[in-house]
């Protein structure tokens, strides 16, 4: 699990996140919402540490990971996979490279358990054809999958996924939503999947947090997301028109 | 004055890091190894255009500028061999690839930066900058020497061309000229002298790719940067070296 402990970062005057304090459960596929802008990506990144905070701490397992030496993080990152938003494949690896790269880097697995590991990923995600191609031959939805493929393939205790569905046909996010779900319930990993899609709040939302301009406005479960009647949750809920559908 | 410490000390930081311990060698040697067939082979063509015109030049210009009777013709073999080997070669050289590679290097890191794909690296636990900039800079100072010695034949075989074909300077006195007086130490500097100049072509782009932020309009600008710091630098070297060890 990860315990995130009044986490805050300002850029220069702009505070975008602001003691931001919450549990995220081994075992459960936690949501992170949010309008463009809230700061989403933002937690994301403080909490792997691409960005430092300014305060506050996160631990993963109880392990301190803001006062950790260079080292100790390193460890703690080799248990760690992470989808960024805008896929962030490797440009000069095909697909299969690109999720091989983790395994030649983080494991020991032999040559032909890389490649068997490799294959089943990608038949996860159903990229199984697309295997030999280049990032700038895929469909902006293909490189979403390529990147949860990359993300996944080492097994990692820890998943972050932003945005894993946006641009994908409603069909497609399904089976990725389903997929992250039931990856995090075989290796008991815990997830953290930042996202705007609704379908994705109803369908896998266990735990989800709301964030409000920086500030941990709001969290529960998809049954109680449907019944708040906080302002600001049903601004955002009824603006993706999902509120009408379910309340049928 | 304060932002040029601020990006050299960060450059110096950035060269420490590059030069670290690599964590996992055999991928290492796989990218040294791309990295050399790419630099060497792609830069080539351009650099046996660019001698063989540089040479045949050289044997002209000297010619036409040694009109007193009192100057043997086979000086201008001399001469051509002179400055091939110890500046046009080494040094022009540097700039072309400076221009050439400099450009792609920053270019290209400077798209993994934008694009995430260096934090995606850094999230794997990977040395990024180790992983990205080491095998550029091992690949170029490695292959560098050889560009220039390839250079350096073609050049003066440009000069031969001038010799065979026009009558600037006969054969013969061409060719008593490029062998009057020559000294291996003229090319142990100049290879020497290139590896520098290559170090100071790749890892000037490397920073500024590496520290490349926005989007593709600052990778462009960082890419620019790139080429004309490593060009000045590389001159201003070159005259640093030039002072200390020929004169
Ligand atoms: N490196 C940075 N420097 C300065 N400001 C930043 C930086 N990164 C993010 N911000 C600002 O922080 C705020 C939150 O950005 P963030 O990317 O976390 O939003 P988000 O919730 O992920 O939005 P989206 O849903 O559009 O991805 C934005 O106003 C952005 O301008
Ligand atoms: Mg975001």
């Amino acid at each position: 699990m990860i315990e995130v402990k009044g986490l805050s970062k300002a850029f220069g005057e702009k505070e975008v996140l602001k003691q931001i304090s919450a549990d995220f459960e081994a075992g459960v596929t936690s949501l992170v919402i949010g309008a463009s802008g809230s700061g989403k990506s933002t937690l994301a990144r403080c909490l792997v540490g691409l960005i430092e905070p300014d305060e506050g701490e996160v631990l993963y397992d109880g392990r301190d990971f803001v006062h950790m030496t260079a080292k100790e993080r390193k460890t703690v990152r080799k248990e760690i996979g992470f989808l960024f938003q805008g896929s962030a494949l490797f440009d000069y690896f095909t697909v299969r490279e690109n999720v091989r790269f983790p395994l030649d880097i983080l494991t020991d697995l032999s040559s032909k358990e890389k490649e068997m590991r490799v294959d089943s990923v990608l038949e996860r995600v159903e990229l199984t054809e697309a295997h030999a191609l280049y990032p700038s031959e895929l469909s902006g939805g293909m490189k979403k999958r390529v990147g949860i493929a990359r993300a996944i393939s080492p097994k990692p205790r820890y998943l972050f996924c932003d945005e894993p569905n946006s641009g994908l046909d409603p069909q497609t996010s399904i089976i990725i939503d389903a997929l992250i779900q039931e990856i995090t319930k075989e290796n008991e990993m815990t997830t953290l999947v930042i996202t705007h899609d609704m379908n994705s709040v109803i369908e896998i939302g266990e735990y989800i947090m709301f964030i409000h301009y920086g500030e941990k406005w709001w969290e529960g479960t998809n049954q109680e997301i449907m019944e708040t009647d906080n302002k600001e949750i049903l601004d955002f809920v009824n603006a993706s028109g999902m509120m009408t559908r379910k309340r049928m | 004055m304060a932002s040029f410490l601020f990006h050299l000390g960060r450059y110096f930081i950035l060269m420490w890091r590059a030069f670290s311990r690599p964590e996992k060698l055999s991928i290492y040697r796989r990218r040294l190894l791309d990295e050399m067939v790419s630099l060497g082979l792609d830069s080539l063509g351009i650099i046996m255009v660019i001698s063989v015109f540089m040479g045949a030049v050289i044997t002209i210009q000297t010619g036409a500028n040694i009109d007193s009777a009192f100057i043997p013709t086979y000086t201008i073999g001399f001469a051509t061999r002179q400055s091939t080997i110890l500046e046009f070669s080494p040094t022009i050289m540097a700039l072309i690839l400076a221009g050439k590679i400099g450009s792609n290097i920053a270019s290209e890191i400077g798209l993994m930066r934008v694009t995430e794909q260096i934090d995606a690296l850094e999230i794997m636990g990977v040395n990024s900058s180790a992983y990205l900039i080491l095998p550029k800079i091992t690949a170029a100072v490695l292959i560098s020497p050889f560009l220039v010695i390839i250079s350096m034949f073609v050049s003066i075989g440009g000069g031969y061309l001038i010799a065979m074909f026009t009558d600037v300077v006969s054969v013969a006195n061409y060719e008593f000229g490029l062998q009057l007086d020559f000294r291996m130490y003229h090319v142990v500097y100049a290879l020497s002298k290139s590896a520098v100049f290559a170090f100071i072509f790749t890892s000037v782009p490397s920073y500024q790719g590496y520290y490349a932020s926005g989007g593709a309009l600052e990778v462009g600008k960082a890419s620019t940067r790139g080429v004309v710091q490593s060009s000045i630098i590389i001159l201003a070297v070159n005259y640093l070296i030039t002072q200390i060890f020929l004169i």
